[in-house]
Order: C-alpha cells, then structure tokens, then sequence
C-alpha cells in the first residue's frame, strides 16, 4: 500500500558524547594535566583504554573530553600545526601561542564545533606552571586549576575547597599558599579520580597523569612515585612525564 | 524540583551525626529569601531535611509533625530513626502517580539497649534518604540531595572519612556544602548546620558566600 | 435502645459473662524472667474429630502470638484481623508493632463490635503474648467489651478462678521460662478433664533475643522475615514437657 506510507523524516546526528573526565593544575614550575581512560557511551563501555591526555611539545600537554572522534582529529591537527610551526621556525610553539592557535582553530569551526572541552596545560616561557582551559568554540582563560567531563560537577568545588582553598580561613597571620608542592597536587588529582570513579558511571578504568616540569627543576617531589615514565625529548629543557594507575573498572 | 533551589546533606560521625542545608528559597533565577531553613527536628536526636519544591516541603513538614505526634501519642514512645525513615517511605509511596516533588533526608541517633545488668545500651548513628516516591537509601556514609546533590557528591566522597569526631564532622560537613553549593546558582546564600551527639544537638548558622 | 440506667450495656455485660465462662476451655499465660508461656487446652466434643486442625494458639506477627477462650469462629475472625493489622504496621514502619499497640487494635476491634448495629460482640477472652524493644516481653488480657489489661500471670475460660488461685500461690518475679512452662501444665492439670496430651494441649512461648539475635532481626526487618520471638511448640515438644 505505498499510498498509505506515512512520510518517514531521517536525521543524521554528527555528535556523540563519550564521557570520561580530565583535569589540570598548575604549580609554581610544574603543571599535572589528567584524565581517565575509560570511553563510552550511553551505557556501554566501548573501551578501558582511550587516552584523553597528549604531548604536544616538551612543555605543553593537551587534556581533550566530549566527544571522542573530534577530540582526536582535533588533537591530530593541534599537532600537526607544531610541527609546521617547527619547521618554520626551528623552535616549539610557546605555551600561550599554543593556547591562542587553539582558540583560533575551535572559533573557526564556530558553526559545526568540535565537540570537545579542551584543557592545556604546561609551563611559560617565563618558567610558570599554566592551565588554559577552553570551552568548544574558543573561549578560553589561563587559570591555576581546572576540571571539564562527565564529572566535572563533581571535582570543580573539591578543587575549589584544596587548590583555591575556598571557604577556608588562614590562620591569624598566615595566608594560604598560592601554589601547591608537587606531591600534595598528585594527591590531590589521585583523590579526585577515585572519587568520580566512586560516584560517577562513565569515570574509571585506568587513570593517565602528565606531569610538566619547568627548565632547570629537579625531580624533587617525584620521589615517592612509582612507574614514571619520560617522554621528553631532552633533559635540558622542560621535562614530561606521564604516571599510570589503575582506577576502579565498576 | 530545580524551581525553588535548595540542597541538603547529611554524614555519619563516631557516635554523631550531621545534617546540613542552604538557605535559599529562590523562584527560579531570582532569590526570594535567604532564610528559609530545610531541615526541622522530629524528636530529640532525630532531624528530617526536605529539599525541592517549597510548598511540598511547608506540607511534608507539617504532614509528618502531625504522624509523629500521633505516634507519639500512640505508642507514648519516641519514634525511632528506622521506623520514622520507614513512615517517610509509606507516606511518599501513597502519592506514587502524583508525587510530592521533594527529596528527604533523615539524620539521627537510633537507641540500642544493652542486654539487662550490662549498661544503659548506645546510641548509634543512622542516616537515609529517599527519592521523590519514597526509595529509600541507607548509606553508611553521606547522604545528599537537592539541586547541589552531584557536587556534593564530588566534594562528600573526597572529603568524608570514617569514624570523625563531632568537631571534625562539623568541618568536614560545612566544607562539603559550602563548596558544593557554590558552585550550584540554584543553592547557597547562607547555610545552617546540625551536630547530633548524645547529649546535644549543636546548631550553627554558616557565613558563606551570598551571591 | 440505650436508657439512662444503662440498660443496655447491662444487657452486654450479661452476655460477656454467658460467652466467656461458658465455653468449656481454659487458658493462661505466664511472664517469665526471660519470657512468656501461653498454653491452653483444647477439648472436641467427639473422639471422632481430627483434632490436629485445630488451633488455638495462633501467631500474629514474628514477635506475638495469642491464645483464647470462647467462641472458636469468632478468634479466627479476629485472629485474621490481628494478623492484617501487624502487616499494615510493617508495611509502614518497617518494624512489627509492640505487643501493646497491636492489643489496643484487637480491642477497638472487639469494642466496636459492642456498639456497632447488626451485631454482637466477639465470644471470646484473649491472651496476648508478645516481646518488643520498648517493654520487652508483656501479656495482655482483652475482653469482648473490649477492655484490656496487662498481667504477670493469669487465666481466663471455663476454669479461670482455681487456676488463678493456684498461680498466685505458684508465682514469682524471677521465675525461668521453663519453670513457667511446668507451671503452666500443672496448672491446666489441675482443672483437665480427660487425658493431657500433646494432642489435648497448646503451648506458645515469647523468649527474649540476645544482642546477636537482635542485630539479625535489623537484617531480617527488610525483608519482614526476622527470627521470630514468639513460637509455637510443637506437639515433640509439648509431649517432652508433660513427660517430665
């Protein structure tokens, strides 16, 4: 009965959404950029080990979350345009250049957006640990810390409460640290994990931390830490390191 | 049940417990009042805390005055914690197709007598909460609810330890909602908070970010 | 119609004491330091009625149970009652009613019925065994009019009075449940007629939890099905106790 079909109207939805949470916090001379590994989507798992974290440069990592597919074309064309910067001008790109060419590069696709939260974190020319996050089309702003994903609701205000130290008096005559030591962020990134992976479904699995560390700093407050692998391409110069642990996979 | 704004929580300490709320009462984005308190004593070492829509929260309040009193008066017996988060549960469960749009949370004491001649007994902690239809959730932990609920969440997980002593409670409580609903526009503006131990119940309005 | 000398509560009263004395049972029940013993006998009118359907001791919830005298139709109506009521309790407070509040709810049941149109009081006297955190193990008497009250020990039917009498002689604060079990039987005998047998007697006991027990029953509670404080004996263990 063809005259009796109903008009049948089809979409095609570009977007998916792929959980996973990341998060940045900048130190004095270090930065720690993280996030978990596991990939989904609705309820289903489609992988315990999708990276979010990427090396950009010995100073700059890039944290990506949203959805998968245009997080990693996005990640594939960052890169490619530090390696034209390289090749043009014999140097990595500095951090805040960085930052700038990924605003420029998400703005342009103002109309059909990379669906994608990305957090870049790193050290400044100057030396200074940094955190540049951005929203999907662009705007960004550099800040001491940052969380963005599926549980970011969850991480942000206990950030707030251990970096910022929001709604905490110092005592008389004391004022709080404008900067954590090392070993007291890894904590703190290691507690934030575990505890969206407790409370959230599409948080877990295997957790990737990237520590950046300013030129000339020593490894002080990595001694404690297990299994960290280098990835620098000189020890002159920044150094980064990657650090892996295992999150619950419930 | 984000038309009115509020967010509760509650945590279990060594031998107390603790429940605290916002003090918002918003219509929508606009705040109408920074004063409207959430949770309200039962009996003496038993706190309910009510989020969601204001008016069912006015009537709950006033509905399960009126049951523990009639209890009360039944059983000329203080209600027990158990027994009232099970009143909660039966009296949201008769509105099942046209709910009260709240979420509840219980926070108190519960009794256990020791056997004869080995002591008066203890008090032991005893949270829960429940969904709109009455589910309940007993935690061992925390309980949260209201329009903060998943930065509570966050915050609660990251923050609670076991066995806290009433002052460390205090903080860890006070922390957790103030962190939690300042990153919430639908909560905040001032919060009170509830430490229940044996002997007492110390109450204690917080300074807190009012915007 | 009421009058102004009472008339027609007379008229009830008159008919309590028919029901009550005259059914031809006895039951009693005994506080015990660590429990409660109810027993009755039970007595058919030919040797040819299978007697092993019969009971009269009933439990109502995990931690009561209750025994009578009178009118057999009328317990079990009351007995359903009971039974709906402790349920409509736990379906609210996830717990099982004291022994008190449920014996108020069978006594407004019964006083309604002396004062209701079309119909009669319930024919029987009860004894209500029961344990709960609050008062621990009590017993409860409830009449047709609907009043009730509390005992240490006490009996009601056919021969209440001697076996009051010889429990007041027996009775002691710190008597053990199983001292108040042969009390129980010895009194009975005192009044039987015929042989006392597994088969002629019923017994249900309260006993006290311990702790432990007590823990379990918070798991037990969510399901409805905690470890029971009140037990019938069975007819093994009635028989153990009379060959004693």
């Amino acid at each position: 009965m063809p005259g009796m079909a109903h008009p049948q109207q089809h979409q095609f939805n570009p977007y998916s959404e792929n959980g996973g949470t990341i998060l940045a916090i900048a130190g004095a001379d270090f930065t720690v950029i993280a996030g978990d590994t596991r990939q989904s989507e609705g309820y289903s798992i489609q992988t315990r080990y999708a990276p979010k974290v990427f090396r950009l440069t010995d100073r700059a990592v890039l944290a990506v979350n949203g959805f998968a597919a245009d997080g990693n074309m996005f990640v594939k064309k960052v890169k490619q345009r530090l390696e034209w910067y390289r090749h043009a001008h014999a140097k990595d790109m500095p951090l805040r250049a960085i930052a700038r060419l990924i605003q420029t590069m998400l703005y342009a696709q103002r109309f059909f957006p990379y669906y994608v939260y990305n957090i870049l974190g790193g050290i400044e020319d100057d030396g200074t640990g940094a955190v540049y996050s951005f929203d999907p089309v662009g705007s960004y702003e550099r800040e001491a810390c940052r969380a963005a994903g599926a549980a970011q609701s969850l991480v942000q205000p206990f950030l707030d409460n251990q970096i910022y130290f929001k709604n905490q008096t110092a005592a008389p005559g004391q004022t709080h640290p404008c900067h954590l030591p090392l070993p007291d962020v890894l904590s703190i990134v290691i507690d934030s994990f575990t505890s969206a992976t407790e409370r959230h479904i599409e948080v877990g699995d295997g957790l990737e931390m990237y520590i950046v560390l300013a030129k000339g700093r020593t490894l002080h407050g990595m001694e404690g830490l297990r299994g960290a692998q280098e990835l620098s391409t000189q020890t002159d110069g920044e150094r980064v390191f990657v650090v892996r642990r295992e999150l619950k996979k419930d | 049940m984000q038309y009115n704004g509020g967010s509760i929580v509650a945590m279990v300490g060594k031998d107390c417990v603790a429940i605290a709320s916002d003090l918002r009462l918003g219509s929508q984005a606009l705040t109408v009042a920074t004063n409207f308190e959430k949770i309200f004593p039962v009996q003496d070492r038993l706190y309910l805390g009510l989020t969601g829509l204001a008016s069912d929260v006015a009537t709950l309040r006033e509905r399960f005055r009126f049951l523990t009193n009639a209890y009360t008066m039944k059983e000329s017996r203080a209600i027990t914690p158990s027994a009232f988060a099970h009143l909660v549960s039966s009296t949201l469960y008769e509105r099942r197709f046209g709910p009260y749009f709240i979420e509840p949370v219980i926070a108190g004491l519960e009794f256990h007598p020791a056997p004869e001649g080995e002591g008066k007994g203890t008090w032991r902690p005893y949270i829960a909460g429940a969904d709109l239809i009455g589910c309940l959730n007993f935690a061992k932990d925390f309980i949260v609810a209201g329009t903060a609920a998943d930065k509570l969440f966050g915050v609660a997980e990251g923050l609670w330890e076991p066995d806290m002593e009433a002052e460390d409670l205090f903080e860890t409580i006070s922390q957790t909602l103030m962190n939690a609903v300042d990153r919430d526009a639908y909560s905040g503006w001032g919060a009170v908070v509830h430490v229940i131990t044996k002997d007492k119940v110390v109450t204690r309005t917080l300074k807190s970010r009012m915007d | 119609m009421a009058s102004a000398d009472g008339g027609a509560y007379r008229q009830a009263e008159s008919l309590f004491m028919q029901i009550d004395i005259s059914q031809g049972t006895t039951s009693l029940g005994i506080k015990a330091s660590n429990g409660i013993v109810i027993a009755t006998e039970k007595k058919s009118s030919s040797i040819l009625i299978d007697d092993s359907m019969l009971d009269k001791v009933a439990v109502i919830c995990p931690n009561i149970g209750i025994v009578y005298s009178g009118m057999g139709p009328d317990f079990r109506v009351l007995v359903n009652r009971a039974r709906k009521s402790a349920q409509a309790y736990w379906k609210i407070y996830g717990e099982y009613p004291p022994t008190r509040v449920l014996t108020q709810e069978i006594a407004t049941v019964m006083q309604e019925a002396t004062q209701s149109g079309g119909v009669r009081p319930y024919g029987v006297s009860l004894l209500v065994a029961g344990w709960d955190i609050n008062r621990g193990p009590t017993l409860y008497q409830v009449d047709p009019s609907g009043s009730f009250w509390a005992w240490k020990a006490s009996s009601i039917g056919k021969n209440m009075v001697n076996a009051k009498t010889f429990l007041e002689k027996r009775y002691n604060d710190d008597i053990s449940l199983e001292d108040a079990i042969h009390t129980a039987l010895l009194t009975l005998k005192e009044g039987f007629e015929g042989q006392m047998t597994e088969k002629t007697i019923e017994i249900g006991v309260v006993t006290v939890p311990t702790p432990a027990e007590l823990e379990a029953q918070r798991v037990g509670a969510e399901t409805g099905r905690p470890k029971p404080t009140f037990r019938k004996l069975s007819e093994e263990e009635v028989r153990d106790y009379l060959a004693l």
